[in-house]
């Protein structure tokens, strides 16, 4: 039974992290982990049974034999390195890396400033937690292990992750780009990197998370992100899966936002077998704002399933949901959107939609709006769309001299920009036009 | 001389249904053809087949533009050789910007033609002679192309189009139809601007009224998928104050 032998290796792996923390197991971030552990042992491996994983069937990759726990051989020179982050590492050159190795923090291939005023990157460690109440307190804090078996299962496992703390009212001019790369050149590997960011008041930054393997056996990366926002502070929090057939991803990103704060995710899913994604933003305070946004483009047998949660808790909230989605070949899209407004959040704006568009016969999508509406002063919509590409208008484009190939490049494009202009961050909003316009084959706008 | 155009009993239909029934028709370079006709007669048909659209079938007949055979080309290779055919109904296409379209357009004819691309500077300039041409405001070339248009900045766009991509035969279709008197004049001052002695334009209209701005060489009716009759301009007068019918009870006697 796949079930079976990954819930022994997940409790094996737990057990050796015990030991390797020797003596601390009593240290609150253990404590976490443990209670995650038995999380993940009550709920079990998801089956297409369970209605928030009714179409994305990961039993096919649970019952490979992972490495889990510490590689004390996986080294990786600079050059590998270079060539695995690959592009967006140019793309984002200007900012500081933190990459992570099978989940865990590799200071060498890092660039951690030592001395920006308010901004501090820390791994996330029993020592970490035991000395900064603020950050402990942001652990497991709306990340849903309770209800996502794999988000418990990174916390049971979570070891040397990233806490990113930036301080009140500081503005960072430079992305903060975190790669997670899974080495994978001698055994299949699970890793599961967590990433805790806290913005103090006032705080304003970009943060990029992407995902790459090193070698040809399976990745299944486990990647949970917890972010906290305080008052008026702005977190714009970016993530990029474009890799190769050995990646598979489950990830969660997920934030907490105070008075006047706003948090903003955006998820491409541009390349990799399998890719499950879950957004949420809870809204807490009155004035405060929650963005999600994801972009797919898709093709062969790649698989992509965003799941978002938005949760009015408070009145005078704002939300708004776009995903759109590109699908050709057998490639399969899901998005599940949920929007609850709590009974008091009167005055509630909540936007959601999403549009997909399906190339080829074969290729599917999946979409699901679920909004639960307690309060009775709001404005909310969603909206989703399936269709194909107008052909009308790829004849229009061919009789003005542009290929039929070309036409359908450009309106694929066209289609998908509406999102990816969105995103404030220009180094990664030119990598991302890029690397879209290249898949489509479609040549990037020259604006 | 080597006609620009020259369709030679074309039959072409949609599945088992048969729309043209054997047009011919010969246009040579510097000339004006207009072709009339009562709704459903096949007008806009026989733009479309001269376009390359592949909804349409054409089952007999041959097409030779500039002494090629047209129906052996794609559309847009068609377009890259002089075709332009300016859309009774020009499609909408959101994201597309008016500019970048055009920009890309013109870059793959002027490439056809073994022209390098224009420096974008020349590209602006060029786009806002000739949008001066349609009294098109600059502000149209950031919107996705068509839409939100009105009708007549449609049409306007299409001819905007045209100016462009310099083509050496237009097919304009019903671009009149839809557009208060002044606009018309507008598109009609843009087309005969356009015209020289080495290109030539063909005008499928319903109504008379825009050959008084552009004043045709040949006019034909077209009527259930054939040319019923041709004549000089004087023909469209004598339609404009008969009607069709007039036509529609001669051809059916002939046939
Ligand atoms: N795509 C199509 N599918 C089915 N019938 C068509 C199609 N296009 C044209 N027709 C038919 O062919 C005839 C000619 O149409 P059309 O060429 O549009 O005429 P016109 O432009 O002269 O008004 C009409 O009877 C019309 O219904
Ligand atoms: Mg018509």
């Amino acid at each position: 039974m796949p079930i079976e032998i990954l819930r022994e290796n997940v409790r094996t792996a737990h057990q050796e992290l015990a030991r390797s923390i020797n003596g601390h197991a009593d240290h609150p971030l253990h404590q976490q982990r443990t209670a995650a552990l038995d999380a993940f042992l009550e709920q079990g491996v998801p089956t297409t049974r369970h209605e928030e994983w009714k179409y994305t069937n990961v039993l096919p990759f649970i019952g490979i034999e992972y490495a889990m726990t510490l590689c004390t051989t996986c080294f990786i020179t600079d050059a590998e390195c270079a060539r695995t982050i690959g592009p967006i590492a140019d793309a984002l050159e200007s900012g500081w890396r933190i990459v992570l190795i099978n989940g865990r923090i590799d200071r060498a291939h890092s660039s951690i400033p030592e001395h920006v005023p308010g901004l501090r990157i820390l791994p996330l460690t029993d020592a970490t937690i035991a000395a900064d109440a603020r950050i402990a307190g942001v652990v497991g804090s709306n990340a849903p292990a309770q209800s996502h078996p794999f988000v418990a299962m990174n916390l049971a496992l979570a070891d040397q992750g990233v806490v990113i703390h930036v301080d009140a009212n500081v503005r960072l001019e430079r992305p903060i780009h975190i790669a997670c790369i899974a080495d994978t050149r001698t055994s299949h590997r699970l890793s599961t990197p967590r990433i805790v960011v806290v913005a103090e008041q006032g705080s304003s930054f970009d943060v990029v998370e992407s995902h790459h393997t090193i070698g040809d056996m399976t990745a299944l990366d486990v990647t949970v992100a917890e972010v906290s926002v305080a008052a008026n502070a702005h977190v714009r929090y970016h993530k990029v899966i474009d890799d190769g057939e050995s990646m598979r991803h489950i990830g969660s990103t997920s934030a907490d936002v105070a008075r006047d704060g706003s948090f903003t995710a955006h998820t491409a899913s541009l390349g990799g077998a399998f890719v499950r994604n879950d957004a949420a933003v809870r809204l807490c305070e009155p004035s405060s704002q929650g963005f999600l946004f994801g972009t797919s483009v898709l093709q062969g047998h790649e698989y992509a399933d965003n799941h978002t949660t938005v949760d009015h808790c408070v009145p005078h909230c704002h939300s708004e949901e776009l995903y759109k989605g590109i699908y050709d070949g057998s490639s399969v899209g899901v998005f599940n959107g949920k929007i609850y407004v709590r009974p008091q959040a009167q005055k509630t704006t909540a936007y959601q939609s999403s549009h997909a568009i399906l190339l080829s016969e074969r290729a599917q999508m999946n979409s699901k709006p679920q909004l639960e509406i307690w309060a009775d002063d709001v404005k909310c919509s969603h909206g989703a769309t399936t269709g194909q590409l107008d052909e009308d208008a790829v004849f229009y484009l061919q009789s003005r001299g542009i290929d039929a190939a070309k036409a359908r490049a450009l309106m694929t494009y066209a289609f998908v920009a509406e999102v990816i202009e969105r995103i404030e961050l220009p180094s990664l909003r030119q990598h991302l036009e890029e690397r879209i316009a290249e898949k489509l084959g479609a040549e990037p706008f020259a604006e | 001389m080597t006609p620009i155009l020259s369709i030679q009993q074309l039959t072409a239909g949609i599945e088992d249904r048969e729309i043209l029934k054997g047009i011919d028709l010969v246009v040579n370079p510097g000339e004006v053809h207009a072709i009339m006709g009562p709704n459903g007669s096949g007008k806009s048909t026989l733009a479309s087949v001269l376009a390359g659209r592949e909804d349409y079938a054409v089952s007999g007949g041959s097409v030779t533009f500039m002494g090629k055979d047209l129906l052996d080309m794609s559309p847009e290779e068609r377009a890259r050789e002089g075709m332009f055919l300016a859309f009774q109904y020009p499609i909408e296409i959101p994201g597309v910007s008016t500019a970048n379209f055009l920009k890309t357009a013109v870059s793959e004819l002027r490439k056809h033609r073994g022209l390098d691309p224009l420096e974008p500077a020349q590209f602006l300039a060029l786009m806002r002679e000739k949008m001066k041409l349609v009294e098109m405001d600059s502000s149209f070339l950031n919107r996705s192309l068509n839409q939100g248009f009105s009708g007549g900045e449609k049409k306007r766009n299409e001819i905007f189009q045209m100016a462009m991509l310099e083509p050496t035969l237009s097919v304009l279709d019903e671009t009149d139809s839809g557009l208060d008197i002044d606009a018309l004049r507008i598109v009609a001052g843009g087309v005969n601007a356009l015209r020289s002695s080495n290109n030539a334009t063909v005008v499928i209209t319903h109504y008379q009224r825009l050959l008084d701005y552009i004043v045709p060489d040949v006019v034909h009716v077209l009527w259930n998928g054939r040319i019923v009759r041709s004549g000089d301009a004087s023909l469209a007068l004598e339609l404009e104050k008969r009607g069709y019918d007039w036509i529609k009870n001669e051809a059916s006697v002939e046939a």
